[in-house]
């Protein structure tokens, strides 16, 4: 048995992409192998860099790209430095030796140390708000400069300039790209495709000022502007310097270990240095540095094996390729990209559609393309270029031919080791092996289990040609397409729905019958779908069909595990009076009820209660019951708001119940939450709720698509209001636009996702007119809903018969 | 409510009408020491079903959605025959039945003769 103490010991030092991704792949090779150390300048545990775009523009949170968390490294005994930075390696003795004084031994050193943005060496440019964009802190910088600066300037129209300029643009700031030469990202694109993506971008709102060379930064303390070489001018308040970037090797030169433009490498990432290896970019490899993930997880596959004494190929070099992430600018580029002499050319240019497809060949293989406007390919080029293959008339069809041709299925050519998901550094392998343990049958599957298209979504095809291909016969694709809404029938949500508008279909029994359903009657997975759906559709002609109900909604009580159930009070807004509490406390006894909770959603939960009970309870009560357990909004949530709070700023109690009682009792497609709260300090969690409103100085701001449940997500922002009837029609149009679009059992996270959330925003913030519509659409729903208990308790047959017990004695009389 | 007897090994009791029970709606019998659940199918067939749940977390029956001979159970959504209590794929286990006759209007529920309503395990 291996001793802990016997185990050797790897130093890591970076805590970026490349190193803990070569970590990750050796816990999972030989997970007792090493006994790890890991040091990193930054005061993050390890994230994902690429998703340092959204984060600028907002769409994402810190939180949300952190790839490893705190538990990661404590989970695999990593013993991890934050905040620290290491400035020596003594590599006779063998020991790193860090800022704080730390020394540390090691068998086998991995220096990731990535790069550094480089920052034109012209005079001021170290004055105030001249920043470069690589890490959190430079993102934190330019979220920072963009509340308070309005004219902002980046240099650099490449890749990371471009996400950096159209970032500063939605935050609202006035953005002009500078670049050296008069075509942007004329390393990635050829003279069309360049003129084609400015074009889309200046559409945007982006300005650009092309073939400038900075001389001087302009401003005292502060940068004011910018002074070209041909004498003009331009004003900018803050600058991003995106002009290329340069391997971080000041560390291992300075430690005697052999560099030229990054650290030296062989193919199994082994520099001069004995036990000393470098992945990532801050290295170099048969002369090329890389600047993108997916070399540099090529490379730690190589150097994970190698140090775990696993046989593997060297590393021979990647064909690197680059996409845009910039949302509604499709841009693509691998491999050979320039028309150049040997090589002939398939070209499509499409001016009025705005396509522009471009795929290179030598001696009739794939070497390389570009695609602008028009991505779907991307992805299948990719490959074919990585594997050089011949060009066929179905490959020619597929790039430039109007139908899409089957081009058969390319993933059996992929080596086990290609990365296939690049944002998110998975390989076919680690897909493949998911989808074989744990028997997986939907990209969506695999979304979960292995993060592969969970980004960018640009390796989708990919990913499901993989799928397709490990599960050969058994891969449906119609229904990977469109699934079923059950096993009755093989018809699609949005398939049911259009067919019951059209055909004017008005109970579940004739959509079956029309529909053809296998199971005449249905089961409980489509009965209670269908009934919500007819109900969305028909909200006047549709009766609610009980015996199709879940048996929560149908009691209107929450049943428990033993049979009894629980019921929970309606206390909009959370707010309740002491006669009311006096009131439900005498109930509880007088019920007997075995628990009193306070619930999640600032509720009292009465538990335990009979049956037969609850419509006594009701009545007794003379509250209606809280929809603690309906797919409807069950409560909103709210803090105490300006009413009370010395923080509040908006009266977050008023607008909770006036919400609550608008809403309250409407099916949804499923449960729905609200939270308001009157001020940033969000007492009342609007983040995990579908719809979370937070209070502002002069506005309210809405957050949708949070959920705490069993895959939490965070809300994101929609919009700011300023006006409560602003507040109250967007809330209405959210509502029914999920109402309408919404699968059932489908919850805004889930529903969001699939839709995005630029596309909700289109329809229910900038459509001011579809807006209204939806709204005009909810009242009718609103104006149909009946408040159930009176029904119950005025039904005596119906009480009887859905609450109350036979009971018969077995005893002769 | 009287017993009748029977020629075979149960003894039936009334439990009620044919209308006190609703389509696809279960309603609880107590029947001496017996809880069970009694379901009516779209064509009105009566079906009696010890109101247990045969899943692994427990719980009654008696609410589950009724589709055809089929029941749902509301606590897990296993599938059971109303007919044999057979759970159905792709799941196992079983729930106990009881006879039902109904003549008339009279719905009648049998229990093993000679026991008083309780079974022998
Ligand atoms: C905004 C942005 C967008 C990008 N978009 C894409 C994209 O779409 N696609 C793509 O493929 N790539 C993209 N990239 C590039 C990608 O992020 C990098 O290629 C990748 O992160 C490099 O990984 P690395 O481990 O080599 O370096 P890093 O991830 O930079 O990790 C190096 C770490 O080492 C730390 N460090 C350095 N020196 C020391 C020291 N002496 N002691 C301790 N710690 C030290 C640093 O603080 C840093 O955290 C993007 C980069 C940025 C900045
Ligand atoms: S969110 Fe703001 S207003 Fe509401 S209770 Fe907290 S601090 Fe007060």
């Amino acid at each position: 048995m291996v001793k802990v103490q016997e185990r050797r010991h790897l130093v890591l030092i970076g805590n970026g992409m490349a190193g803990i991704n070569t970590v990750e792949q050796i816990l999972k090779l030989a997970p007792s192998t090493y006994r790890i150390t890991v040091f990193g300048s930054e005061p993050y545990p390890n994230y994902n860099r690429i998703q340092l775009s959204y984060v600028l523009e907002k769409s994402k949170a810190v939180e949300d790209i952190i790839l490893n968390d705190w538990n990661w490294y404590l989970e695999n005994e990593i013993e991890l430095y934050t905040g620290t930075t290491v400035t020596h390696i003594d590599t006779e003795q063998k020991i790193v030796k860090a800022d704080n004084g730390i020394e540390v031994p090691y068998d086998a050193l991995i220096i990731a140390t990535g790069s550094n943005p480089f920052l034109l060496p012209v005079p001021g440019a170290d004055k105030e708000g001249i920043v470069g964009f690589r890490d959190i802190a430079d993102c934190q910088n330019m979220l920072h400069a963009a509340d308070q600066y309005k004219k902002a300037a980046v240099i650099g129209g490449g890749l990371l300039g471009l996400e950096a300029a159209k970032g500063l643009l939605k935050l609202g700031m006035d953005v002009t790209v500078v670049h050296l030469f008069e075509e942007i990202m004329e390393r990635q694109l050829d003279h069309t495709a360049s003129l084609m993506l400015q074009a889309e971008l200046e559409s945007q709102g982006l300005k650009f000022a092309t073939g400038k060379q900075t001389e001087e930064f302009l401003g005292d303390e502060r940068v004011s502007g910018i002074r070209f070489s041909d004498g003009t001018t331009l004003d900018a308040e803050f600058v991003v310097m995106a002009v290329g970037i340069r391997p971080n090797i000041l560390l291992a030169k300075e430690s005697g270990i052999a560099v030229n433009r990054g650290i030296l490498v062989d193919d199994y990432m082994r520099t001069s240095a004995p036990d000393v290896y470098a992945v990532g970019e801050c290295n170099e490899h048969r002369g090329t540095t890389y600047g993108l993930v997916a070399p540099l997880f090529e490379q730690g596959a190589v150097l994970a094996k190698y140090l775990c004494g696993v046989e593997t190929k060297p590393y021979e070099g990647s064909v690197v390729s680059t996409q845009l992430k910039i949302s509604g600018v499709d841009v693509f580029s691998a491999g050979e990209f320039m028309d150049a002499e040997g090589l002939s050319v398939v070209r499509m240019h499409d001016d009025w559609l705005r396509i522009y497809k471009k795929v290179l060949l030598r001696g009739g293989r794939i070497v390389g393309g570009v695609l602008i406007g028009d991505g779907k390919e991307s992805s299948r080029l990719q490959q074919w270029i990585r594997t050089g293959t011949v060009m066929t008339e179905a490959i020619h069809n597929a790039i430039v031919g109007q139908s899409a041709v089957e081009t058969g299925n390319t993933a059996a050519e992929l080596a086990d080791e290609e990365i296939v998901c690049g944002c998110n550094g998975v390989t076919k392998k680690h897909i493949v092996d998911a989808i074989n343990e744990k028997g997986l049958t939907t990209v969506e599957e695999i979304k979960v289990a292995t993060s592969a298209s969970r980004s960018c979504g640009g390796c989708r095809p990919v990913v499901e040609q993989i799928l397709q291909y490990v599960l050969g016969d058994k891969y449906d694709s119609a229904a990977a397409k469109q699934e079923a809404i059950c096993s009755c029938t093989t018809l699609s949500r949005d398939e049911v729905v259009t067919a019951i508008k059209e055909k004017g279909l008005i109970t579940s029994k004739e959509v079956r019958y029309a529909l053809e359903w296998d199971n005449p009657e249905g089961c409980s997975k489509c009965r209670p779908a269908l009934n919500y759906y007819l109900g969305m559709i028909w909200p006047a002609e549709h009766v609610d069909e009980k015996d199709s109900r879940f048996v929560n909604e149908r009691m209107h009580a929450n049943i428990q595990k033993d049979g009894t159930f629980g019921v929970v009070p309606r206390m909009y807004g959370g707010v309740t009076t002491p006669d009311d509490l006096r009131l439900i406390a005498d109930i509880a006894v007088k019920y007997n009820v075995k628990l009193v909770k306070v619930t999640g959603g600032q509720r009292l939960d009465l538990l335990g209660v009979k049956k037969e009970d609850l419509p006594k309870i009701w009545k007794d009560l003379g509250m209606p019951s809280g929809y603690a357990y309906a797919k409807a909004l069950r409560t909103v949530k709210t803090c105490v708001g300006s009413q009370f709070c010395r923080f509040g700023t908006k009266d977050s109690m008023g607008m909770g119940i006036l919400l609550e009682k608008k809403f309250e009792r409407l099916d949804m497609p499923a449960k729905f939450k609200l939270a308001v709260n009157g001020c940033p300090r969000n007492c009342a969690e609007s983040s995990t709720k579908d719809i979370g409103i937070v209070g502002n100085e002069g506005a309210w701001e809405i957050y949708v698509g949070g959920n705490g449940g069993i895959k939490a997500r965070l809300a994101e922002l929609l919009c700011k209001v300023r006006t409560d009837e602003e507040l109250l029609e967007i809330v209405s149009a959210f509502m029914q636009y999920y109402r309408e679009t919404g699968k059932y059992l489908e919850r805004t996270s889930d529903w969001i996702e699939r839709m995005g959330l630029e596309s909700v925003t289109e329809a229910i913030v900038n459509d001011l007119d579809n807006r209204r519509a939806l709204a005009e659409r909810m009242e009718v729903a609103l104006a149909q809903v009946k408040e159930p208990w009176s029904e119950i308790l005025n039904n005596s047959n119906l009480r009887e018969r859905m609450f109350e017990e036979i009971s018969v004695s077995t005893k002769q009389d | 409510m009287e017993p009748i007897l029977n020629k075979d090994e149960y003894t039936f009791y009334l439990i009620g009408n044919v209308d006190d029970f609703t389509e696809r709606l279960g309603r609880v019998v107590r029947l001496g020491k017996e809880e069970i659940a009694v379901f009516k199918t779209t064509d009105e067939q009566i079906y009696a079903l010890e109101n247990k749940s045969p899943g692994p977390r427990g719980g009654t029956i008696a609410e589950g959605i009724i589709s055809g001979e089929v029941l749902f159970d509301p606590i897990c959504d296993w599938k059971i025959s109303l007919k044999d209590g057979q759970v159905l794929d792709p799941d196992t286990g079983q729930v106990r039945t009881y006879p039902v006759h109904v003549h008339g209007n009279e719905v009648r529920v049998g229990l093993v003769k000679n026991e008083g309503g309780r079974f022998h395990e």
